[in-house]
């Protein structure tokens, strides 16, 4: 999926897959910082949003 | 052609008659020019009119479902391979069809023929590869092998992979240099030119969704873009509904998709839908060495776990 | 008649002049096939008669077409309440739309503009509308337009009818539609009515030639039993190839079904309405989920009975097929209307 996506035109940085045990506090701190820095550094995304009329 | 579509009467007559099985699949002579129409034949004087040409392009594994008949089907190589899709996934029952496999080496792509002329193709005919073309004002002689359907220059599985007799003898199969060559020039682009090209491509899509149901993956009961109750997918004309569309039908096919070109032959926008689903074909073949459709005993690659799958993409 | 003498040569600047008064549209390559879309400057209409995939009907009636809004944000009086959206209907021009294409206009209109029930959206575009033709000199391969009421110079529902005269066209003046739009474009150079009537006839026989009128056979459907076509045993076989995509429905200049549909994002909410197509299972859903056309042979025949026997009986106006070859060319797996339509013309009951 992310491979799809990243072939349309959706930039790879902005879907992110982890595996954090419920046991594992610091991991998932340091993931929920990496993913709003990549997304954060690709700024905001315009791409598969549905405007209305 | 002519010594094929005699076999394939031969044969078909055979099994109606000896009661082997209760109905053929088959194609027969289109009305118009450069055409055929999925046709079933029921007795041996209905079997008189099959045919087979290099416009036999559909898939007919997508006639053989939901069906309680003995079925004998004729198969070109994708074909057959989408029968194996529909036995692993229990659409169909080995027991239940008689395969008539053809080796095949290749279908027409009318859109190329089509566009070398100016007045509308009164006149196709074949033989040893060469294609006769004919207008009211032109006739030109072709090589085949310079107008296959895009999906047809890149196959390596023109040969039956399952099948109860053969129509011909097996054919060669391609050798290509490399197969993913277009998907590769879009892996190469940028994010905005892939956006771009995706846009680009899919702005004259009507979702009619020919594409959708000329396909032998296709065969959910309601579509995603179907649903209505709730609505999962606008159903109007914003890009990203179509794009929605897609993107998802192609994910459906991910590990699935033979790269049969039904969904292009029959769309009526021309648009080059498996621009979606090569990516997928590509990287199920790189990621799991996986090629659908060739045995029915293996199970599909997003079917299975293993330990060894590749899972760089988690962190 | 009034005839009218259009030099090639001053051609693009009548049709930028007549860009004052009117929107244009017309036929243009897009691509690898012909579109009908709304003309930018500097874009002339093709006019090689070439078959567009898709009819002209959506001049008329798009796709997805915008029809009410309302806005959902409770501080507002009027929230909630749909009203029409601005459209801008300002007067236009389809030009080199062929003439089965306009007769398929007046067909729709059966429709859409009744004694009962008048569609705002699409007659207000209706009447905006001036049709100028292009009679068609060479007939392509898949036009039996003869055999539908209409045909490669048939003038019914068109304001003008160009006629390609080589270096010239000839435009023969249907309605003051026709002769108003001729004006603003500066087209204004009578032709001697005699001569070019003379040359006119010629062009269209010979055109006229070009279609086995006799191929495609209509006269019967009248009088057979509509009970009788319903219960035919033809319609299983003919639909076995049928892969229930809406490509017909689509292509068609006829089709005029179409769905409601509401889509609302953050205070603001639209009403618009899509082509739909009765190839498709979820035309007929009912709410209950029952589903009257569940399989495909219904709604194959479905199509067909509307096009060839229900409105022939409704109407009485001909078929509700004009004969223009669409869905001859584009459908996938070739079922032919046209050998459909024999089969029908030449049923005969079978014996119980």
């Amino acid at each position: 999926m992310g491979n799809l996506l990243e072939h349309i035109g959706i930039e790879k940085d902005r879907l992110h897959f982890s595996w954090i045990s419920s046991a594992e506090a610091t991991k998932f701190v340091k993931v929920a910082k990496e993913v709003t820095e990549s997304v954060k550094a690709l700024g905001p995304n315009n791409r598969l949003v549905k405007k209305l009329g | 052609m002519d010594s094929l579509t005699d076999k394939i009467r031969t044969l078909c007559t055979g099994l109606l008659k000896d009661g082997k099985v209760d109905m053929i699949v088959g194609f027969k002579k289109g009305t118009i020019p450069m055409s055929s129409c999925p046709c079933v034949a029921r007795t041996p004087e209905q079997a008189k009119e099959l045919i087979w040409d290099s416009n036999c392009t559909l898939n007919l594994a997508n006639y053989l479902t939901n069906r309680k008949e003995k079925i004998g089907v004729v198969a070109k190589g994708c074909d057959s391979r989408n029968i194996v899709n529909h036995i692993i996934e229990n659409k169909v029952t080995r027991e239940n069809l008689y395969i008539i496999g053809v080796p095949c080496d290749g279908m027409v792509d009318k859109r190329k023929i089509r566009a070398l002329f100016n007045d509308d193709i009164t006149l196709f005919s074949e033989e040893n590869n060469k294609l006769f073309v004919e207008t009211a004002s032109e006739k030109k002689e072709l090589d085949k092998q310079d107008f296959l359907k895009n999906n047809c220059t890149t196959c390596i599985h023109r040969n039956p992979v399952i099948y109860d007799e053969l129509a011909a003898d097996p054919v060669e199969e391609q050798k290509i240099e490399n197969r993913f060559a277009d998907v590769i020039k879009i892996e190469n682009m940028s994010s905005d030119d892939k956006w771009n090209y995706f846009n680009d491509l899919i702005k004259d899509c009507i979702r009619c969704y020919a594409c959708r149901n000329a396909c032998p993956l296709c065969y959910c009961p309601t579509c995603f873009v179907d649903e209505s109750n709730p609505q999962w997918v606008g159903k109007g004309q914003d890009i990203n509904d179509v794009r929605t569309f897609h993107l998802l039908r192609a994910y459906h096919c991910a590990g699935r998709c033979t790269d049969c070109g039904a969904c292009e032959e029959a769309c009526p926008m021309d648009i080059h839908v498996r621009a979606f689903t090569r990516k997928l074909v590509k990287d199920s073949c790189e990621i799991f060495d996986w090629e659908p459709g060739l045995d029915p005993n293996k199970r599909p690659a997003l079917d299975t776990f293993n330990p060894d799958d590749p899972d760089g993409f988690i962190k | 008649m009034k005839v009218i003498k259009i030099d090639k040569q001053n051609w693009t600047g009548g049709i930028d002049k007549s860009r004052e008064n009117y929107q244009i549209f017309g036929p243009v390559k897009d691509k690898e096939h012909f579109v009908f879309k709304k003309l930018n400057l500097k874009e002339y209409p093709d006019m090689e008669n070439a078959l567009s995939v898709l009819s002209p009907k959506s001049i008329l009636f798009p796709q997805s077409e915008k029809i009410l809004a309302a806005s959902l944000d409770e501080s507002q009086d009027d929230h909630h309440i749909m009203k029409r959206v601005a459209t801008d209907y300002s007067p236009r021009a389809v030009i080199g739309i062929m003439p089965c294409d306009a007769k398929a206009v007046q067909l729709v209109k059966l429709n859409f503009d009744t004694d009962d029930y008048r569609d705002p959206y699409w007659c207000d575009a209706y009447e905006a509308t001036t049709f100028v033709g292009l009679a068609v000199n060479k007939p392509s391969i898949y036009d039996f337009t003869l055999s539908m009421g209409s045909g490669p110079f048939a003038e019914e529902g068109l304001d003008v009818l160009l006629v390609d005269c080589k270096d010239h066209f000839l435009a023969k003046v249907l309605s003051e539609k026709g002769d108003a739009f001729l004006k603003a474009s500066g087209f204004t150079s009578e032709a001697d009515a005699d001569k070019s009537a003379k040359l006119i006839n010629e062009i269209k026989n010979q055109a006229e030639k070009a279609i086995d009128a006799e191929k495609v056979k209509t006269e019967k459907l009248k009088e057979k039993s509509l009970l009788e076509l319903h219960g035919a045993s033809f319609w299983e076989d003919l639909s076995f190839s049928c892969i229930n995509c809406g490509t017909c429905t689509f292509v068609c200049p006829t089709c005029w079904c179409f769905d409601i549909q509401d889509e609302t994002k953050g205070k603001k909410a639209v009403r618009f309405r899509n082509w739909d197509s009765c190839m498709s299972p979820l035309f007929t859903l009912h709410a209950s989920s029952h589903n009257p056309r569940a399989e495909k042979v219904q709604r194959v025949r479905q199509r067909f009975m509307h096009k060839l026997k229900y409105f022939v009986d409704k109407y009485d106006q001909g078929t509700m097929c004009v004969g223009c070859g669409r869905c001859v060319v584009h459908c996938p797996v070739n079922i032919d209307i046209r050998e459909i339509c024999n089969t029908m013309n030449s049923y005969e009951a079978e014996q119980a």
